[in-house]
C-alpha cells in the first residue's frame, strides 16, 4: 500500500521519465535499424567486409556498457547523445548479424530462379531477399529493442533521464520504492516491447511458414494503435519542448543534497524571475558535472570548495576556509573561465562514521581513536574517497591509518554494509541525512585534516552577464541554510521518502522565499 | 533458333564445355541429357545468361545474346527449375504475375492471362490463386512453375530438370501435360534431364553430353537405333528401345530380300523354289518390283502337277504394311487380321520386304536373349 501511494504521489514524474525512456529507446533502435540493416545487406554483397564488420560489432557488444558510455562522454558531453550512441552501438550486432544470416540463409535456387526470370539485382533484394529474410531480421530487431530498454537505464548516468534515473536515485538514497518505481516500469516496458515486436515478427512470417493460422486482425489492431502512440511520442521528441528565450540549465551531482539544491534554485529562479530553468539531475560525480559546464551543457551547478581545491586544482590539503575559497575562485576563473559565487553557508565536508555499537565497543570519538583499532576494522569508502589526495590518501598519511580490509562501495549502499555488519567504518558527508536516519556516530577530525567543503554555486559567464538577477537570489537563499538545515532536509528525502522536489518547495514556502 | 557456336566454358581451370556448337530447333522440344557434371545445365543456363561463356557466341534468331540487355533477354525467356523455383513468400497469383506486373501489363489483361494460364495447366484458379506454394503438392507447384514460365508468352522456355523431384506417377502426368501444352503452343523448349525415358518421351531432338562435348545430337529414334558409340549405347541402356515400341519400325524388323516370283512362272517352278528356300509364301512381283500378290504354299497342294502359272493362284486380297509403320501398328494388324505373313511395300506398291511370324519372334526374343547373356 505504501508503495502504491508512493507511485500515486510521484505518478507524474514516473510517467514523464517513462515517456523519456520510450523516446530514447525508440530513437536508438530506430537509428540502429537504419544503420544495421543496410550494413547487413552490404556485407552479403561484399563478402570481404562480412568478417571485419561482424567482428567489430561483436567487440562493441563485449565492451561493458558503462565503459562505452564513459568513452563517449568526453567527446559528446552529457545528455541524450552519448546514451543514444551507446545503445545504438550495442543494438547493431543482433540487427547486422540477423540481416546477414537471414539473407545468406535463403535457398540459392530461389535466388537463381529470381535471376533467371529476369529480376534486376534491386528487385531481387526488395522483392525476394528482404521479404524472405524479414522474420529473421525482425527477430534481431526484437532482441535489440528489448536489450535497449534495459541499457537505456544507464542513460541516467549521463543526464539523459529515463527510468534509470529513478533506479539510481533510489539506490543512492536507499529508497526501495523509488528503485521499484523505475525498475518495474522498465521491466514492463521491456516485456511490452517484446510482446509488440513478437507480433510484428509473427506478422512478417509469411502464412506459408506458420503452423497454425490465427486471425491476425486483433493483433494488427494492437500493433497499429501502439504504432500510432509511439509515432506520436516520436514526433513530440522531434519538436523540442517550447523553450522560452530566457532559459538556463542547472546540473547536479548524484546525491540527495544536490537534488534538493537543484530544485530550490529552480523554484526560486522560476518563481522570482521570468527565467525558465531546465534541470539535469544526477549527472554523476563532480568531475562529470564540471565537464558538463565546461562543454556548456549546463550553465550552473553547486560544487564544494574542497572538491575544487583538492581534486580539480590538485592542491595539497588545506583547512583554512577562506584561503581555500579564494584560491578556488580565482583559479577556476583563470583556468576554466567559470565563476564561483558566494557560498551557500553550509559545509558538507567529509567525515568518518561508525555505528553506535562500534563506537561503544572501541570507545571511539575521534579519528585518532579509530587509528588505535584500525587493524580490527573494515572500511567501506566510496570510490571517489579512495582515489583523492584530500580524502583517503591524505587521511592515511596524516593519521597513519591502515584498515584490516578496504571494501569500496559507492553511494548509499555502504550504509547498508555498515548496518549489516559487512563493514565497520564508512566515509560520510557531514550533511548526509542518512547519518541521522541510521543514528551513526560521526568521528571528530581532531587533526583538522579534511578540507572545508563549502557549498558554492559554480556558474558560467552567461549567468553573470545575461541573468544578473540570479546571484542575489542565491545569496538570499544562503541566509536560510546551514549544516543542520541541510542534514534535516536530506533526512526528509532519505528517510521520510518525500521527494526532493517537494522538500525544496516546502522549505522555500516555509521561509517565504517563494509563494 | 538458338545456336551455339564454338562455346567453351572454363571454370576453376576446368573445362565444363568444350567448343560446343549446336543449333536448337524452333518450336520443338530439345532435351539435353547426360550424367551429372557433363555440362548440360551449364549449357542451358547460358541461354538466359545465368552463366556466360568463356569463349564462343550464342545467337537467338541470329542475334548475339551476349550483346543484349540481360534483364530484357531473361524476361523474354521462360525459366522452370526443380522444386524451389517458386517464391515461397508470394501467393500463386503473385508468383505468376511477377514479371508481367514489372512489365506494366494492364490489369485486365493480367487477370485474363492468369486465368488462361491456370486453365492451361489444369488447376482451378479460384481454389489455387491465393494459396502459397507450400500449400500445394510438388506436382501442382511444378505446374505453377510452368504457368509462370508461360506468363510473358515467351518463344523460348528453359526447363532445368523440372520433374526430377516428383514421384513417378506425377512425373508421367506432367510429362503428358507438357506434351499437350506443347502441341498447342509450339514453344522452343530446351529441357535438361538425366532420365533417358523422359527425354525419349518428350524430345523432338536429344543432345547427349559427356564431359563438355556433345556426343550425339539426333532424334530419339536415331539415338536408340544408331548410337554413335559405346558411351551412347551404354547411356541409352541395352535394348532401351523396347520401352518405346512405337519407335521400332517395320523396316527394322522386316526381311529385306523376300523370295519372289513372277506371275508368268509355272507353279511347278514356284513350288520347287519354296522347297529350296524353305519358305511357304512367295511374293509375286512384276519387272518393276511392284507387288502383285502373294502365293501361299497351302493353296498349291495338288497343283504341282498342273501346268498352271503363278498368276492363277495369286491371292489378290492381301494385307500390306509400310516400312515406316511401327511395331505397335504391326502387332495390332496381325491381331485383327489373323495373318502371319505380311509384305512390306512403299507408297508406290514396290516390294520392300516381308514380315513373318518367325521374323517377329526372332526380333522380339532378342531383348531377352541379350539380357540372358549378360
Amino acid at each position: 500500500m505504501e508503495f502504491l501511494s508512493y507511485i500515486i504521489a510521484n505518478f507524474k514524474e514516473i510517467i514523464s521519465l517513462l515517456i523519456e525512456h520510450i523516446e530514447l529507446t525508440f530513437l536508438s533502435v530506430f537509428l540502429a535499424i537504419i544503420i544495421g540493416v543496410p550494413i547487413g545487406i552490404l556485407i552479403c554483397y561484399v563478402k570481404k567486409l562480412a568478417k571485419p564488420v561482424l567482428a567489430f560489432s561483436n567487440v562493441m557488444q563485449a565492451i561493458p556498457s558503462m565503459a562505452l558510455l564513459g568513452f563517449t562522454i568526453p567527446f559528446l558531453g552529457i545528455g541524450s547523445t552519448p546514451a543514444i550512441l551507446m545503445v545504438v552501438l550495442y543494438s547493431l550486432l543482433p540487427i547486422i548479424k540477423n540481416t546477414y544470416i537471414g539473407i545468406e540463409g535463403i535457398n540459392l535456387q530461389t535466388i537463381e530462379a529470381a535471376q533467371g526470370i529476369g529480376l534486376t539485382k534491386w528487385q531481387i533484394l526488395t522483392k525476394v531477399q528482404i521479404p524472405l529474410a524479414l522474420p529473421v531480421i525482425m527477430a534481431g530487431i526484437r532482441i535489440s529493442a528489448v536489450s535497449a530498454v534495459g541499457l537505456m537505464t544507464l542513460a541516467a548516468f549521463c543526464g539523459a533521464g529515463g527510468l534509470g534515473y529513478l533506479v539510481y536515485a533510489g539506490i543512492r538514497s536507499i529508497n526501495n520504492f523509488q528503485i521499484l518505481s523505475g525498475a518495474i516500469p522498465a521491466c514492463l516496458l521491456a516485456l511490452f516491447i517484446d510482446y509488440l515486436l513478437g507480433i510484428v515478427e509473427d506478422l512478417t512470417t509469411p502464412k506459408y511458414a506458420k503452423k497454425e493460422k490465427k486471425s491476425n486482425l486483433g493483433r494488427k489492431i494492437i500493433l497499429i494503435i501502439c504504432g500510432i502512440i509511439i509515432f506520436f511520442f516520436f514526433l513530440l521528441s522531434l519538436f523540442p519542448k517550447e523553450s522560452s528565450s530566457r532559459q538556463i540549465t542547472i546540473g547536479s551531482m548524484d546525491f540527495t543534497e544536490q537534488e534538493i539544491l537543484s530544485y530550490m534554485i529552480k523554484d526560486l529562479i522560476e518563481n522570482r524571475t521570468d527565467i525558465s530553468v531546465n534541470q539535469k539531475l544526477s549527472l554523476g560525480s563532480s568531475s562529470i558535472v564540471l565537464n558538463a559546464i565546461k562543454q556548456n551543457d549546463i550553465d550552473m551547478y553547486v560544487d564544494y570548495t574542497g572538491t575544487i581545491y583538492g581534486s580539480v586544482l590538485k592542491k595539497d590539503p588545506n583547512s583554512n576556509v577562506e584561503e581555500v575559497y579564494n584560491i578556488s575562485k580565482s583559479q577556476m576563473k583563470e583556468l576554466y573561465d567559470l565563476n564561483i559565487l558566494a557560498d551557500l553557508n553550509f559545509n558538507n565536508t567529509y567525515t568518518l562514521a561508525v555505528t553506535k555499537n562500534t563506537a561503544l565497543k572501541y570507545n571511539l570519538q575521534t579519528i585518532s581513536d579509530l587509528k588505535k583499532v584500525d587493524q580490527e576494522l573494515r572500511f567501506s569508502p566510496t570510490l571517489v574517497f579512495m582515489e583523492r589526495n584530500d580524502c583517503w590518501i591524505g587521511l592515511q598519511r596524516v593519521y597513519d591509518m591502515n584498515f584490516k580490509e578496504i571494501i569500496p562501495i559507492d553511494g548509499a549502499p555502504r550504509y547498508l554494509a555498515l548496518l549489516n555488519n559487512d563493514s565497520d567504518v564508512i566515509d560520510a558527508y557531514s550533511t548526509d541525512g542518512l547519518l541521522m536516519k541510521y543514528d551513526l556516530v560521526v568521528l571528530e577530525d581532531d587533526k583538522d585534516f579534511f578540507l572545508p567543503y563549502q557549498a558554492v554555486p559554480v556558474v558560467n559567464n552567461k549567468i553573470i552577464s545575461e541573468y544578473p538577477e540570479i546571484e542575489p537570489l542565491l545569496k538570499e537563499l544562503s541566509t536560510f541554510l546551514n549544516d543542520s538545515v541541510m542534514r534535516e532536509l536530506n533526512y526528509l528525502v532519505d528517510e521520510e521518502r518525500i521527494s526532493p522536489e517537494l522538500v525544496a518547495a516546502n522549505f522555500l514556502k516555509q521561509k517565504n522565499l517563494i509563494n | 533458333m538458338i545456336s551455339f557456336k564454338e562455346v567453351t566454358k572454363i571454370f576453376d581451370n576446368k573445362k565444363i564445355l568444350d567448343h560446343i556448337s549446336i543449333d536448337i530447333e524452333e518450336s520443338a522440344i530439345t532435351c539435353l541429357i547426360g550424367e551429372s557434371g557433363c555440362g548440360k545445365t551449364t549449357l542451358l543456363k547460358m541461354i538466359n545468361r545465368l552463366i556466360e561463356p568463356t569463349s564462343g557466341t550464342i545467337m537467338i534468331n541470329n542475334q548475339n545474346i551476349l550483346k543484349q540487355d540481360v534483364i530484357r533477354l531473361r524476361r523474354s525467356i521462360g525459366y522452370v527449375i526443380q522444386q524451389t523455383g517458386l517464391f515461397p513468400h508470394m501467393s500463386i497469383k503473385q508468383n505468376i504475375e511477377l514479371i508481367p506486373k514489372l512489365l506494366k501489363t494492364p490489369k485486365e489483361e493480367l487477370e485474363k492471362k492468369t486465368l488462361e494460364l491456370m486453365n492451361m495447366i489444369g488447376l482451378d484458379a479460384k481454389e489455387y490463386l491465393n494459396r502459397y506454394p507450400s500449400e500445394l503438392s510438388g506436382g501442382q507447384q511444378q505446374r505453377i512453375g510452368i504457368a509462370r514460365a508461360f506468363a510473358t508468352d515467351p518463344d523460348i522456355i528453359l526447363m532445368d530438370e523440372p520433374f526430377s523431384a516428383l514421384d513417378p506417377i506425377t512425373r508421367v502426368s506432367l510429362q503428358d501435360e507438357l506434351l499437350n501444352i506443347q502441341s498447342k503452343h509450339k514453344k522452343t523448349i530446351v529441357f535438361v534431364t538425366h532420365d533417358m525415358d523422359e527425354a525419349i518421351k518428350l524430345a523432338d531432338k536429344i543432345a547427349i553430353l559427356d564431359e563438355g562435348h556433345i556426343v550425339q545430337y539426333d532424334t530419339p529414334e536415331k539415338i536408340l537405333k544408331y548410337p554413335v558409340n559405346d558411351f551412347v549405347k551404354n547411356f541409352v541402356g541395352p535394348e532401351k528401345i523396347w520401352s518405346s515400341p512405337e519407335l521400332i519400325k517395320v523396316k527394322d524388323i522386316m526381311i529385306h530380300h523376300p523370295i519372289t516370283c513372277r506371275p508368268n512362272y509355272s507353279i511347278f517352278y514356284c513350288i520347287n523354289k519354296m522347297r529350296m528356300m524353305r519358305v511357304d509364301t512367295l511374293m509375286v512381283v512384276n519387272e518393276e518390283n511392284e507387288l502383285l500378290g502373294v502365293l501361299y504354299a497351302e493353296n498349291l497342294n495338288n497343283a504341282s502337277h498342273q501346268n498352271k502359272l503363278a498368276r492363277d493362284f495369286i491371292l489378290n486380297d492381301f494385307f500390306v504394311v509400310y516400312p515406316e509403320d511401327t511395331l505397335v501398328d504391326l502387332l495390332k494388324n496381325i491381331n485383327i487380321h489373323k495373318i502371319t505373313t505380311i509384305p512390306v511395300v512403299d507408297k508406290n506398291n514396290h516390294l520392300k520386304g516381308l514380315i513373318t511370324r518367325s521374323t517377329l519372334l526372332t526380333y522380339m526374343s532378342k531383348q531377352f536373349l541379350r539380357d540372358g547373356e549378360e
